[in-house]
């Protein structure tokens, strides 16, 4: 009995293995990975190569200065790339057949879906990555200061909203049945998240005079405000640049606190839409 | 073996398969037709575990929604329209060799050399890049490889040239007894020989099920002699695609067509039937 449990688990791995190998193969043939990798990789050398780290903006400088400009990047293009190549992962799979083939292997769901997913976060996330190493790398040869601080919990906010959307993705992937809607979805999302960080809740706010508190709560749910806002407070330890929200947000959190919650909060809301979309993918028709 | 007891299934107020009710024992080999929308690929797909359903289904006595792996170990699919896999062909040879209980990788070489198709030399082109055919070939070896107790294969050999469809009427030929098939397909007479139960599907509901000799069994060859006259490049190339060779006289030619093949072998020379002047077919 005992081996034929341990077979089976041999089997899973095994799947689970070969879809994230299978995945990882293929990403790195597609058109889009090639993109993406020259944006992130394409971005640091330009900045470098233009002396953004001898140039100083708010008292930044050297690799903290890059940095600071790198997050911006990342705010702006990681989701969207994300979403954008993730949602048509298992609808991409199922309108073009290949779902239907896969499928007719003895291949678990979950090794396909969670295969599929951590391939996805490993490609996503390895380019940032490598970039970011790239930055430190050319620092240290220049002999900068490298805060090293700051770089681990940047790379671990970034793991986390890469994850975020990851799973989003996936969720809307399972959702839909043509690559179209999935497309349209990911936009909607990346708007909605988009405009809630500045423009919807300041309008808002200024309308309806609603408690400060309850505005900050509402923005700090959008993953994509945690990550900006933990991003300046590894720069800005007061968050002088958020005005009078720094104060809700230091004296409900701390520093500490919400460096952590800008870790942990994008990962759960990752886990729990990943989770979600295997669930609606387990339950309907595979094909 | 399997067991469907009125499976039923629809898509939005479409009912796609009807009250449906099936046996398929080990040994049953069946050709299963009926038109475009019939539920042909709507069974095929709930048989595999794709579709949701109401009803009954059971498939080496568990369903197969539920216990997913343990089924399709023991079922070989090979699809209609090739899907546009990215993987190359050695990777997908090594992607569904390590889903399998056993290896695969030898067998599938071999099998893919007997139809014509050459792993090693293929091995490193994207499977999507592969022709037709060539598609056909390998999916074919990859279901058949793994010596599954169920084969279900939709249109199997319609993108086969002639000898890939003889080389793959001998591999069903050389299949245990008690392997279970269903080849799914337009036309009768493409299966009529590989079968002995035929099933027809329409709107849903099985309007036909019954058994015929059991023919693919013996994997028959037919020797046959050709004489034409006025022969052209057109006839020449035709008979060449079915390896057929020139005799010592002008215009005699002579090969081997697979039993199950017989129509398909009458429809291609049929073309030029005003230049046949003389046509032996007998069992080899």
């Amino acid at each position: 009995m005992s081996s034929l449990v341990s077979a089976a688990t041999n089997h899973k791995q095994n799947a689970l293995l070969a879809t994230v190998v299978a995945e990882i193969r293929e990403s790195f043939r597609a058109k889009w990975f090639f993109l993406y990798a020259l944006i992130f990789g394409g971005a640091i050398i330009l900045l470098l190569a233009l002396g953004i780290t001898e140039s100083q903006v708010l008292g930044f400088t050297g690799l903290s200065r890059l940095l600071v400009t790198y997050i911006q990047l990342c705010v702006a293009i990681l989701p969207i790339f994300v979403l954008v190549t993730t949602v048509r992962t298992v609808v991409g799979d199922r309108e073009s057949n290949v779902l239907e083939y896969i499928l007719s292997l003895p291949i678990s769901l979950a090794a396909y879906y969670w295969g599929k997913l951590l391939a996805r976060f490993l490609i996503v996330f390895l380019p940032v990555f490598l970039a970011l190493s790239g930055a430190l790398f050319w620092g240290a040869v220049k002999g900068l200061s490298i805060p090293w601080t700051i770089v681990g919990y940047y790379s671990l906010m970034l793991a986390a909203l890469a994850w975020s959307f990851l799973g989003t993705g996936m969720f809307i992937s399972t959702l839909v049945r043509k690559q179209e809607w999935a497309l349209g979805l990911a936009f909607l999302v990346w708007l909605t998240l988009l405009l809630f960080i500045d423009v919807i809740l300041i309008g808002v706010l200024l309308q309806n005079q609603i408690m400060e508190e309850v505005i900050i709560g509402i923005a700090l749910l959008n993953p994509l405000q945690a990550f900006r806002t933990g991003a300046i407070l590894l720069f800005d330890p007061e968050l002088s640049l958020l005005g009078p929200a720094s104060y809700v947000i230091l004296d409900n959190f701390g520093k500490t606190g919400f460096l952590l919650y800008s870790i942990i909060y994008p990962l759960g809301l990752g886990w729990g839409f990943s989770w979600l979309g295997f669930k609606v993918f387990q339950k309907g028709d595979l094909v | 073996m399997i067991k469907l007891t009125k499976i039923e299934k629809s898509f939005g107020k479409q009912l796609v398969l009807d009250s449906l009710g099936l046996e398929i024992k080990p040994g049953d080999r069946i050709a299963l037709i009926g038109q475009n929308g019939a539920g042909k690929t709507t069974l095929i797909r709930t048989l595999l575990g794709q579709y949701t359903h109401q009803g009954l289904l059971s498939v080496f006595g568990v369903n197969p929604r539920q216990q997913r792996v343990d089924v399709l170990q023991k079922i070989g699919f090979v699809p209609q329209h090739s899907p546009p896999i990215q993987m190359s062909v050695k990777e997908l040879i090594a992607f569904s060799d390590s889903l399998s209980a056993q290896s695969i990788i030898d067998k599938v070489r071999d099998l893919a050399a007997k139809l014509e198709f050459d792993v090693q030399q293929e091995g490193s082109k994207p499977f999507y890049k592969l022709s037709g055919g060539m598609k056909q070939k390998l999916l074919i070896s990859l279901a058949m490889s793994r010596r599954p107790d169920f084969l279900i294969m939709d249109e199997p050999a319609a993108n086969l040239d002639p000898p890939g469809r003889k080389a793959f009427f001998g591999e069903l030929s050389c299949l245990p007894k008690q392997t279970a098939m269903l080849l799914s397909s337009h036309r009768v007479d493409e299966l009529l020989p590989l079968v002995n139960r035929i099933i027809e599907m329409d709107c849903g509901r099985i309007v036909q099920d019954e058994r015929t000799t059991d023919s693919v069994a013996d994997g028959k060859l037919l020797n046959c002699q050709l004489q034409i006259s006025n022969e052209n490049e057109a006839i020449r190339k035709t008979l060449s695609s079915w390896r057929f060779s020139n005799g010592t006289e002008p215009g005699h030619y002579s090969g081997e067509v697979a039993e199950a093949d017989r129509m398909r072998f009458f429809n291609d020379i049929s073309h030029f039937s005003n230049h046949i002047q003389e046509l032996n077919l007998e069992a080899s």
